[in-house]
């Protein structure tokens, strides 16, 4: 399902960061990939009364459970189209799932020189990089509901 | 899935038999009770239940739970059943849309709430079931009951009678239980 772009992961410098560059309702984000669990097909999601902001539903995968973060939500996008993906990242209190574009997500790699800090504060993030006239956060996934940012 | 045909009696468990829950859906979602607190099933024919049915000369109020977990605007459905619930002395009734049966689960079936739930909700649920292909939320039936006994409570102080000090006693470990 990936496709690469930009240098090859085994070309990398050792002072890089592997990324996945994915969006959210059209916005363009990354996530390290040491980060990220898998990606599927987005399937439905089980609501979840509750007044934690931006979980409020799980997917079930088999017999696990997960969490859904409504990261769309979190930075006021609406999500399109039909064959929604879903991401999954490895959150410190267990894998949790966002919902993202069916834009075929891309692996990229980055030198450290390239990374920069995140001048908003929308989301979490652990620094963010250039992509033209673009900035392109990437997502601090431990921070992810933890109202830290 | 092993829900089997619905039954009016209490199921009591035993230290080695595996769980039991009553899957029931509210507002379009699965939620379960667990088998040792429901007291029964009433159906009506024509969907109408007085406020606090007297089952066998035990008042059950009503719990909105719909209410209670943000569902009002899905409140409105068809074929309504109640659930009655006892825990100890303090007993109530659910309105639910449909009570689908009992489910005997498997230990691997019961799961935790996500830790990501970090919000009050971790008191009204005491976990999730899995069930077929879906996943019904366990409530928390001293969650679920929480008013009524603070309404017991509040009756008993009006009264001046003695009891009052176990009853706090009895929410402050409903409260711990959540």
């Amino acid at each position: 399902m990936l496709r690469t772009n930009g240098h090859a992961q085994h070309h990398a410098a050792p002072q890089s960061w592997h990324l996945l560059v994915f969006s959210v309702g059209g916005r363009r984000l990354a996530v390290r990939t040491l980060e990220v669990s898998g990606i599927s097909q987005w399937r439905e999601v089980i609501p979840v009364s509750g007044r934690t902001p931006f979980v409020s539903a799980v997917v079930r995968l088999n017999k696990t459970v997960l969490p859904v973060f409504d990261l769309a939500a979190a930075l006021r996008r609406t999500m399109g189209g039909n064959s929604r993906l879903c991401l999954r990242v490895k959150h410190p209190l267990g894998d949790t799932v966002i919902c993202i574009d069916e834009e075929i997500p891309v692996l990229q790699t980055l030198g450290l020189s390239m990374i920069q800090p995140y001048r908003d504060r929308d989301m979490p993030a652990e620094g963010s990089y250039a992509h033209g006239q673009e900035e392109v956060p990437i997502l601090a996934v431990s921070k992810l509901g933890m109202g830290l940012w | 899935m092993s829900v089997s045909g619905k039954r009016e009696e209490c199921v009591g468990p035993t230290s080695t038999s595996p769980p039991r829950f009553v899957i029931t859906t509210i507002g379009g979602r699965y939620l379960a009770f667990e088998a040792e607190y429901i007291q029964g099933v009433l159906t009506s024919e024509d969907g109408e239940f007085l406020p606090a049915p007297v089952v066998k000369g035990m008042t059950y109020r009503v719990v909105d739970l719909a209410v209670r977990l943000n569902l009002a605007s899905e409140r409105r459905w068809d074929g309504t059943e109640v659930v009655l619930l006892a825990d100890g002395t303090c007993r109530g009734c659910v309105w639910v849309q449909k009570v689908h049966g009992i489910l005997e689960a498997h230990r691997s079936q019961v799961l935790p709430l996500p830790a990501q739930f970090c919000g009050p909700e971790r008191g009204w649920y005491r976990g999730m079931v899995l069930f077929d292909h879906n996943v019904a939320l366990v409530m928390n039936t001293a969650w679920v009951l929480e008013e009524q006994l603070e309404g017991m409570l509040s009756r008993t102080e009006l009264q001046g009678t003695e009891s009052a000090v176990a009853l706090q006693g009895a929410m402050e470990s409903k409260n711990q239980a959540c």
